[in-house]
C-alpha cells in the first residue's frame, strides 16, 4: 500500500497531513479500508481510479453508521472539474447484450459508477431497464475478475503478449493467416465489425468464427434477414415458444411494445390478444390470454398444422405437406381465424430455441398474413457477420483443429470449456493447438487451459460502440479506467488483427469519423452527451416490406411425431431468466432473484409438470439422474404446475466450477447434456430416482391465492359489463378507525399504483430496487430460512386447475398505509408517518422487535437477522449507492418510496423555487419497469399521472378491508379472452 | 355459607404437629446439610442454566438469525416461552393474594413456594423479551428514559404495556413474597448458630421480633399487598394477551384473548405448583403439612381452568365462523389441519382431554395421575402459545408471503436452559429458604384457633366433607 502511494502517477490528491506523512497510522487504516484480495496493490493505481475509490471511501464513513470513528476529511484543494461530492453525474453510454445494444444512462458518485437506467433517448430502453442491465453494475464491481495477464499459468504482462503476438502475426501474414482461428462473441459493434473484415482481408485462409452457447442463428435461417417485431401494432399475437417478455433478447422493448398494445384506460378499449403455445410455463405465457402446453418437438407439428388450418380457412396455400393430427381442434381453428381475421394486425413470433425449419414457417406465415412491414419487420444482418453461425461454428473450428490446420487460437471472451457441446470436448481440443489466447474477465474453466490469458475490461471500463438491428448507433463510453486493468473489446482485437496497442478510444473515433457528418468533434460531443447518433433514429423497420428467402430455403416436410412418455422424456434446455446463458452467474443479484415463475433462487432444477411428477413418483427435491445417450446428470426436481407433460425443463448457465465466490458449484451444469446436434432440447431421457433429496431454496411456498380477493382479474368482456368489478370483489363493513388520522390534504402526498394488466413479471423492479436502495445479498440457505431481503417482490399465484394453470403476477411493496398496523405497536417509534404520508423507518432507533413485520398483512418488512453486509468485498462496497444508509444486524427494513430521490427533487426544487413537477421524482422501481406498470407521484395533484391511474375504475387497494388506507393501489388485470374459449381447456394430445 | 349441618373437614395439618415441630421440622431443611439428591440435581439444572447463558451469549453475538424465525414468522420460541413462563408465574400470586383475601386457609402450605415459583417464572420470563430485540445493546430505548435524543417510547404499542405489566407484577410479587418471608426469617435468625447465619438473616428479617405490634403492621401490610397484587394476577396476562390482541393478525385479533389468556395462565400456573409439591413433599418428606387435601383442591382448580380454556378455544371457532371474516376463518381451520395441526392437537389433548380425569375422585387423589397431568398441561400449555404465535403468523394475509417455521437447536437450547435458570433457582430457594409458611401454617393448627373443640386429637378419619 505504502509503495502504491509513492507509485501514484499524476496529480497527488490527500486527504489528511497523516497522509501526506504517510504515518503507520494512516497505512493502517487503508489497509483496514482496501485490503490487498481488492488487487489494487499488483497495479499502479490511476487518478481516475485512485479518485473513485477515495470518494468511496468518503462515501463509506458516512454509510457505515455511528458505531465507527470518525475520520476528519478535507475537501478537495482545486476541485476535479464537475465532480461535487454528494452531487452524482450522469453519463450516457451503451449496454452491449449480445446483438442487442441497451442505451444506458448511469449514476457515478465521484467516478464509480453507482446505478444504471436506461436512456429515455435511446428507442431500445426508452428510459426503462431489465434485470441484466440493472445487474451490470454489481459484475463491474465483481470482485472475482482477473487481474493480470497470465502466460502458461505464470505472470505475465501485456508488454510480452503484444511481443509475442506480433511475432505471431508475423508467422502468420506470410501464410495469409493459415493457421489462425479467431472466436468472437455475438456483438453489436460496427467497430469490431470493422476489424473482423480487416481480419477476413488481412488472413483470408484463416477461421474467424463466433460461439455462444445461446443465439439467434435459427431466427436468421432461410436468409441474411433478422426478424424485428412491433408488438404494439398486432392485434393477434401468437407466440410459438418465444417468451420474448422474458428471455428473448429483445425483451426489454418487447415488453414495452406489448404493454402498449394492451393499455386499457377505460372498459372496451381495444388491447390485443396473445396465445402461445409453449413447453416451459414462461412469462409470456402468463402473460397470454390462451394458452396451450405442449412439448417442444411438438410445436413444429402445431405450425404445420396451424398452417394446414389457414389453408382450410381459405389463406391461400403454403404447399407444405399436411399429415394427421391431434391438436385441440377448437383452440387451434378460432386462433387461425383469429389471425385471419386480423390480417396485417397479427404477429407470429417463434423462440430462438426452435428448430430453423419453424422459423421458416414463421415468416412463411407472416408473409401470408400480411404482416411483414406492419408488425414485423425482416432487417438485413450487418455484412460481417451473415456467415457467422454462433451455434454451431464450433463444429467447424472442430475439424479444422483435427486435421491439424489450426496452430493459433484466439478467443474473444465466452467459455467454450464449460459450454460447448460435449462432444466436440473442447478441452481436448485446446491441447491439440500450439498458441491459445483468451480474453476473459475471469479466470474461468477455459482461461486455466490456455496458453496466454488476457483480463477484459467491463464495458463500464472500456470504449466500444453499438448498432441497434434498426441502424442506430451508439457509443460505449467508459465510467471509470479499469478496475483491474482490463483490456476493451475493440482494443483486443484490433491488438489481435494488427499487432498495435492502441487505444480504444482513438480505434473507435476513427471508425466514427464516417458515421458523423460536419464537424467531427461536434458531433462526436453530441454523441457522446446523447447517447446516441441522432440522425439514426431509423426509419427502416418501415421500409423493408417484404420477407426474403434468398438462402437455400429449407425443405419443410411434415415432422415425424417425436414419442414422448414418463419413460422416454423430452429435456429442454433453457436460458436462465436470471443468469442468462451462466454470464450472470457470479452476480449475488441475479443468483438470489427468484425464477419468475418458479421462484427458485441460487439452484437450478429438473421443472416438472405436476401429473409428470405424479407419474414418475417424484416430489420437490428429489435428486434424479436423467440419462442420455451414455451421458447422465443428477439434479433436484421442482415441480412447477403448468409445464407440458412428459417434459423437464431445465435452465443452462449453473454448476460453475471457476467463475468466483457466488458462481462457483450452484446448481447442475447443464451444459454437460448438449451435443452439437440438437443443443436446445433432447428427446428420449430416462429419469431414475437416486433416493438422495436436496434441498431447494424458493422464495414463495404457497401458489394458491386461497379464494382472497388479491390479484383481481377479469375477461374484457366482464369488464365491459361490470366496470366497477375489482371494488365489487371485497366486501366489509364501514371502516372507522379508533386513533384521529393525520391531515393529508395538503403538500405532497406520494401515492402509488400498479397496473396488474401491465405488469408481466420480469423481475425488473426488483433487481433496480436492489441496486438502489443497497439491498442485501443473503445466500441460499437464508433464502430457504425466508429471510430474503427484497423490498419489492413478485408473488406468483397459479389459478384454475393444477393440471393446466394459468398465473398472475403482483409485485408486492410497502403499501405506505396512512393506517399503518405496523406504525402502531412499534415500542420504540421507529416507524411513522411523516406529513407526505410516507411510512418511513428510523433506523438507529429500530430495537428489532419485529412487531411491525407480524403485524403488516402484506409482510413486506424485511429484518436483518444477520450482519448481512459484513462479508461484503471492500470492492463492491463501492457498487452501493451513497443516498442510502446500509442497515445493521438486527434492524427493520422495507420499500421507502425510494425517499432518497425525494430529498433529491425537493432539494432542486427549493433551489429553483419551484415546486416538485409531476414525473420528477420516479422510484427506482417504476423507472426500470418496461412496460410502465407503475405510477408514482402526488396523489394531490389532480393532474398527476398517478392519480389519472388511481381515477381508473380498475383501481382497488389490497386488502382495504382492513382499514390500512394504502398509499399504493393496484389495476385489476383485464385478460382478452376470444369468447369462443373464455373457460375452455384445451386437449393436451397432439 | 355455612350449612346448618355440622361440617367437619380434615385437618389441614396431618399428624397434629405443635408449633415447636413444625419450626424445627422446617427450619431443619435449610439448616441441615443437603442431601446428596441436592447436589446431585442443582448440578444438573444449573448446567442447564450456563446452556442458556451460552445460547444467550452467541446470540448476542451473532444476532436473531441464530433462531428458526424467518419473515412471516417474526416471533417464534423465545415470545412462546415468555409467554408460557408469565402464565406459570401466575399461581404464587393467585394463592398468596385471591385465596387470601378470600380467607382460603389451605393456601398456607403451598403459598410460599408458589411464590416463589412465581418469581423464579417470572424471572425466566423477563429474560425473553429482553434477548428476543435485534439488537440488545439498545433495548433500554422501550423504557421511558428522558434523553437528549428527543425519543420516546409509543405508548400506543402492547410491547410497551407489556413492560409495565410484567414489571409491576415482578416487583409486587417480590415485596409480597419477602414481606411474607419476614417472621419466618427471624425465626431462622433465632435459630441459627454461625455467626454469618445469624448476620445475615439478621439484617434480612429487619429486626422482627414477634411483637403484638409488629404482628398488627404486618397482618396490615400483608392485606394492603393482597389488595394490591390481586389486580395484577388479571391485569398481567390480560395486557400480555393484547400484544396479540390489539395486532391484526388473523388468529390473534379477538377480544377473548384476555380472559383466555388469564384462565390459562392460572391453568399452568397450578399444573406447576402440582409438579413442584408432589416433589417436594416427597423430598423433605413433607406430607403432613402438604396434605393430600391440599392437591386435591389444586386438582380442581385445573379442571376448572381447563375447562376453562377448552371454552375459549371452541368460542374461537364459532366466532370465526360467525364473523364471514375469511382471513380468521381460514386460520382456525389451518390450525386444525393444516402444517401445524400436529401442535394444535397436542394442545388440545393435554389441555382440554386429560383434565377430565379430574371429575374422577381416585384419580384427583392419586399422586402419580396429578403428577403426570401437570405435566402434560404444562406441555399443553407451552403449545397453545405456540399454536397461537407460530400458526397465526405463518398463514396470514397474503399467501404468497407463508413461510413454514421449524425452530433450531438454539431455540430449544434457551428454553430448556430456561428451565435449568428456573429450577436451579428453585433448588436454591428450598435449601436457604422456609419452603414452608411456619408462621402462616401455624396460624391453620387447631391450637391457634381459640374456638376450637378438640374432636381430631385421636386421628380418626373424619367424614369426608365434600
Amino acid at each position: 500500500m505504502n509503495k502504491e502511494i509513492k507509485q501514484l502517477s499524476g496529480e497527488k490528491f490527500w486527504r489528511s497531513l497523516d497522509q501526506l506523512a504517510d504515518k503507520p497510522e494512516f497505512r493502517r487504516f487503508l489497509e483496514a479500508e482496501f485490503p490487498a484480495s481488492v488487487d489494487e496493490e499488483k497495479h499502479g493505481v490511476s487518478r481516475r481510479n485512485f479518485l473513485s475509490i477515495m470518494g468511496a471511501s468518503l462515501a463509506m464513513a458516512g454509510l457505515v453508521g455511528c458505531r465507527r470513528p470518525v475520520e476528519k476529511i478535507i475537501p478537495y484543494v482545486s476541485q476535479p472539474e464537475s465532480i461535487i461530492p454528494g452531487v452524482p453525474n450522469y453519463y450516457a453510454t451503451t449496454f452491449p447484450f449480445g446483438r442487442t445494444p441497451l442505451g444506458v444512462i448511469v449514476e457515478s458518485h465521484e467516478g464509480r459508477p453507482t446505478k444504471i437506467e436506461g436512456n429515455k433517448a435511446h428507442p431500445s430502453t426508452r428510459g426503462k431497464s431489465n434485470g441484466f442491465m440493472q445487474a451490470e453494475i454489481l459484475n463491474l464491481y465483481d470482485p472475482d475478475r482477473t487481474t493480470e495477464v497470465l502466460h502458461q499459468g505464470e505472470k505475465s504482462d501485456k508488454a510480452k503478449f503484444t511481443t509475442f503476438w506480433n511475432e505471431q502475426l508475423a508467422e502468420l501474414r506470410e501464410v495469409s493467416g493459415k493457421g489462425l482461428a479467431v472466436v468472437i462473441e455475438p456483438h453489436c459493434s460496427p467497430t469490431l465489425a470493422n476489424l473482423g473484415q480487416d481480419l477476413k482481408r488481412l488472413m483470408p485462409e484463416g477461421l474467424y468464427i463466433g460461439y455462444n452457447p445461446i443465439s439467434d442463428d435459427a431466427a436468421r435461417a432461410g436468409s441474411d434477414e433478422q426478424p424485428t417485431h412491433q408488438f404494439d401494432k398486432a392485434k393477434i399475437i401468437l407466440s410459438l415458444d418465444s417468451d420474448f417478455l422474458g428471455t428473448e433478447d429483445d425483451n426489454l422493448i418487447s415488453t414495452r411494445q406489448f404493454a402498449d398494445g394492451r393499455r386499457v384506460l377505460n372498459p372496451g378499449d381495444e388491447m390485443s390478444r396473445l396465445y402461445v403455445v409453449e413447453p416451459d410455463f414462461s412469462i409470456t405465457g402468463v402473460s397470454s390470454d390462451h394458452r396451450l402446453r405442449l412439448p417442444r418437438s411438438a410445436v413444429e407439428k402445431f405450425t404445420v398444422a396451424l398452417i394446414s388450418e389457414l389453408e382450410n380457412q381459405g389463406l391461400g396455400s403454403f404447399e407444405i405437406a399436411m399429415g394427421s393430427h391431434n391438436f385441440d381442434r377448437k383452440w387451434l381453428s378460432t386462433l387461425a381465424s383469429d389471425l385471419i381475421k386480423n390480417k396485417g394486425a397479427s404477429l407470429v413470433v417463434a423462440g430462438r430455441t426452435q428448430p430453423a425449419e419453424v422459423h421458416v414457417l414463421v415468416k412463411k406465415l407472416n408473409s401470408a398474413l400480411d404482416n411483414v412491414g406492419k408488425t414485423v419487420a425482416y432487417l438485413p444482418i450487418s455484412p460481417s457477420e451473415t456467415d457467422i453461425d454462433f451455434t454451431n461454428s464450433l463444429h467447424e473450428l472442430d475439424e479444422a483443429v483435427k486435421a491439424n490446420d489450426i496452430t493459433t487460437l484466439v478467443m474473444l471472451g465466452g467459455n467454450p470449456v464449460y459450454n460447448a457441446p460435449t462432444n466436440l470436448n473442447f478441452q481436448k481440443l485446446l491441447k491439440k493447438v500450439t498458441h491459445t489466447v483468451h480474453l476473459s474477465d475471469r479466470l474461468n474453466e477455459t482461461s486455466q487451459l490456455v496458453d496466454w490469458h488476457l483480463p477484459r475490461a467491463h464495458w463500464l471500463e472500456s470504449w466500444g460502440d453499438a448498432a441497434t438491428s434498426d441502424g442506430v448507433k451508439s457509443v460505449i463510453q467508459p465510467l471509470i479506467e479499469p478496475l483491474f486493468g482490463g483490456i476493451g473489446d475493440v482494443e483486443f482485437l484490433n491488438l489481435i488483427v494488427t499487432g498495435e496497442n492502441r487505444p480504444g478510444h482513438e480505434i473507435v473515433r476513427e471508425s466514427w469519423q464516417k458515421f458523423i457528418t460536419g464537424d467531427f468533434e461536434t458531433g462526436w460531443r453530441k454523441v457522446l452527451h446523447d447517447g446516441l447518433l441522432a440522425s439514426d433514429q431509423s426509419t427502416l423497420r418501415d421500409t423493408q416490406q417484404t420477407a426474403n428467402f434468398n438462402r437455400a430455403e429449407r425443405t419443410i416436410s411434415y415432422p415425424d411425431a417425436v414419442e414422448i412418455s414418463a419413460h422416454k422424456l423430452e429435456l429442454i434446455f433453457q436460458v436462465s431468466p436470471t443468469l442468462y446463458d451462466g454470464r450472470y452467474a457470479n452476480n449475488g443479484w441475479m443468483q438470489e432473484l427468484p425464477h419468475p415463475v418458479s421462484k427458485l433462487t441460487w439452484d437450478n432444477a429438473a421443472a416438472v409438470s405436476t401429473t409428470t411428477a405424479n407419474d414418475l413418483g417424484v416430489t420437490n427435491g428429489d435428486v434424479v439422474a436423467l440419462t442420455h445417450n451414455g451421458k447422465s446428470l443428477e439434479l433436484p426436481i421442482w415441480i412447477v404446475p403448468g409445464l407440458a407433460d412428459n417434459m423437464i425443463s431445465l435452465e443452462l448457465g449453473y454448476g460453475q466450477k471457476s467463475s468466483g465466490r457466488v458462481a462457483n458449484n450452484v446448481g447442475v451444469n447443464a451444459y454437460a447434456m448438449r451435443t452439437d446436434e440438437n443443443c436446445y432440447a433432447l428427446s428420449g431421457v430416462t429419469l431414475t430416482k437416486t433416493g438422495n433429496t436436496y434441498p431447494l431454496a424458493s422464495t414463495q411456498d404457497h401458489g394458491s391465492m386461497e379464494g382472497r380477493p388479491i390479484v383481481r382479474q377479469a375477461t374484457r368482456d366482464h369488464y365491459v359489463a361490470h366496470p366497477a368489478f375489482a371494488q365489487e370483489m371485497a366486501e366489509h363493513p364501514p371502516l372507522r378507525g379508533i386513533y384521529p388520522e393525520h391531515d393529508y390534504s395538503k403538500g405532497y402526498q406520494w401515492g402509488m399504483a400498479i397496473d396488474l394488466s401491465s405488469c408481466t413479471g420480469c423481475n425488473s423492479c426488483t433487481v433496480a430496487c436492489q441496486s438502489e436502495n443497497n439491498i442485501s445479498v443473503v445466500g441460499k440457505e437464508q433464502v430457504a430460512n425466508g429471510r430474503e431481503m427484497h423490498w419489492i417482490r413478485m408473488d406468483r399465484y397459479f389459478t384454475g386447475e393444477t393440471e393446466n394453470p394459468t398465473a398472475v403476477f403482483q409485485p408486492v411493496t410497502c403499501q405506505h398505509c396512512e393506517n399503518a398496523p405496523c406504525e402502531q405497536v412499534c415500542p420504540v417509534q421507529a416507524t411513522s408517518h411523516d406529513k407526505e404520508g410516507l411510512n418511513v423507518m428510523t433506523y438507529n432507533r429500530c430495537v428489532g422487535t419485529r412487531y411491525c413485520s407480524n403485524n403488516c398483512p402484506y409482510k413486506v418488512r424485511r429484518f436483518n437477522y444477520f450482519n448481512f453486509v459484513k462479508d461484503t468485498p471492500e470492492i463492491v462496497k463501492l457498487a452501493m449507492n451513497p443516498d442510502v444508509t446500509m442497515r445493521s444486524r438486527g434492524v427493520m427494513e422495507k420499500c421507502t418510496f425510494c425517499t432518497q430521490r425525494i430529498n433529491q427533487a425537493r432539494i432542486s426544487a427549493k433551489k429553483s423555487d419551484v415546486p416538485i413537477a409531476d414525473g420528477q421524482v420516479t422510484t427506482a422501481c417504476e423507472q426500470a419497469c418496461p412496460a410502465d406498470a407503475i405510477t408514482f407521484g402526488n396523489i394531490n395533484d389532480p393532474d398527476s399521472r398517478v392519480v389519472k391511474v388511481k381515477k381508473q375504475n380498475r383501481n382497488y387497494e389490497l386488502l382495504a378491508e382492513l382499514n390500512t388506507k394504502p398509499r399504493n393501489s393496484y389495476l385489476a388485470i383485464i385478460k382478452n379472452r376470444h369468447p369462443e374459449l373464455e373457460d375452455y381447456i384445451p386437449s393436451l394430445t397432439s | 355459607m355455612s350449612s346448618s349441618t355440622e361440617h367437619i373437614e380434615e385437618p389441614l395439618i396431618k399428624g397434629n404437629p405443635s408449633f415447636g415441630k413444625i419450626t424445627s421440622v422446617i427450619s431443619r431443611i435449610s439448616e441441615k446439610k443437603a442431601p446428596r439428591m441436592w447436589y446431585v440435581a442443582i448440578s444438573i439444572t444449573s448446567s442447564l442454566a450456563a446452556l442458556m447463558f451460552v445460547s444467550i451469549g452467541y446470540l448476542v453475538w451473532e444476532g436473531v438469525g441464530i433462531w428458526g424465525l424467518n419473515n412471516p414468522v417474526g416471533w417464534g420460541w423465545a415470545i412462546i416461552n415468555f409467554v408460557f413462563w408469565v402464565g406459570i408465574g401466575h399461581a404464587g400470586t393467585l394463592i398468596s393474594a385471591i385465596l387470601f383475601l378470600l380467607r382460603q386457609k389451605w393456601r398456607t402450605s403451598i403459598n410460599r413456594f408458589a411464590e416463589a415459583m412465581t418469581l423464579f417464572a417470572v424471572m425466566c420470563a423477563l429474560v425473553f423479551p429482553g434477548i428476543h430485540v435485534g439488537r440488545i445493546w439498545i433495548a433500554y430505548y422501550m423504557f421511558p428514559l428522558p434523553n437528549q435524543m428527543d425519543m420516546w417510547p409509543n405508548f400506543r404499542s402492547p410491547l410497551l404495556w407489556d413492560v409495565f405489566a410484567v414489571g409491576t407484577y415482578f416487583t409486587v410479587s417480590l415485596m409480597f413474597w419477602y414481606v411474607g418471608l419476614i417472621p419466618d426469617l427471624a425465626t431462622l435468625r433465632d435459630r441459627a448458630t454461625t455467626k454469618l447465619r445469624k448476620f445475615v438473616l439478621g439484617i434480612l428479617a429487619v429486626g422482627w421480633h414477634g411483637g403484638n405490634r409488629q404482628w398488627k403492621h404486618y397482618e396490615l401490610a400483608y392485606l394492603i399487598l393482597a389488595g394490591i397484587s390481586t389486580p395484577l394476577v388479571l391485569s398481567v396476562h390480560s395486557v400480555v394477551s393484547t400484544d396479540f390482541a390489539v395486532s391484526i393478525v388473523p388468529g390473534w385479533h379477538t377480544t377473548i384473548f384476555p380472559p383466555y389468556f388469564v384462565a390459562g395462565a392460572i391453568f399452568s400456573g397450578f399444573a406447576m405448583v402440582m409438579t413442584l409439591s408432589i416433589i417436594v413433599r416427597k423430598l423433605f418428606a413433607l406430607e403432613d403439612y402438604i396434605t393430600l387435601r391440599h392437591l386435591e383442591r389444586i386438582n380442581k382448580i385445573m379442571l376448572l381452568t381447563g375447562m376453562m380454556v377448552g371454552y375459549a378455544y371452541s368460542i374461537e371457532f364459532f366466532i370465526a365462523w360467525y364473523s364471514g371474516n375469511i382471513y380468521e376463518a381460514f386460520t382456525f381451520i389451518n390450525r386444525a389441519t393444516g402444517p401445524y395441526a400436529w401442535g394444535y392437537w397436542i394442545m388440545i389433548t393435554c389441555n382440554v382431554v386429560v383434565p377430565q380425569m379430574f371429575w374422577f375422585k381416585k384419580l384427583r387423589n392419586s399422586i402419580p395421575v396429578m403428577f403426570v397431568i401437570s405435566i402434560l398441561i404444562n406441555v399443553g400449555m407451552w403449545f397453545e402459545r405456540f399454536v397461537i404465535v407460530v400458526s397465526s403468523l405463518a398463514n396470514d394475509f397474503l399467501p404468497a408471503a407463508w413461510d413454514y417455521y421449524s425452530p433450531t437447536f438454539w431455540d430449544i437450547s434457551t428454553f430448556v436452559g430456561s428451565f435449568g435458570l428456573f429450577l436451579t433457582l428453585f433448588l436454591l430457594f428450598i435449601r436457604f429458604a422456609p419452603i414452608i409458611a411456619m408462621s402462616e401454617v401455624k396460624g391453620v393448627l387447631p391450637e391457634a384457633d381459640p374456638h376450637h373443640h378438640a374432636q381430631d386429637h385421636d386421628h380418626k378419619e373424619p367424614n369426608d366433607g365434600h
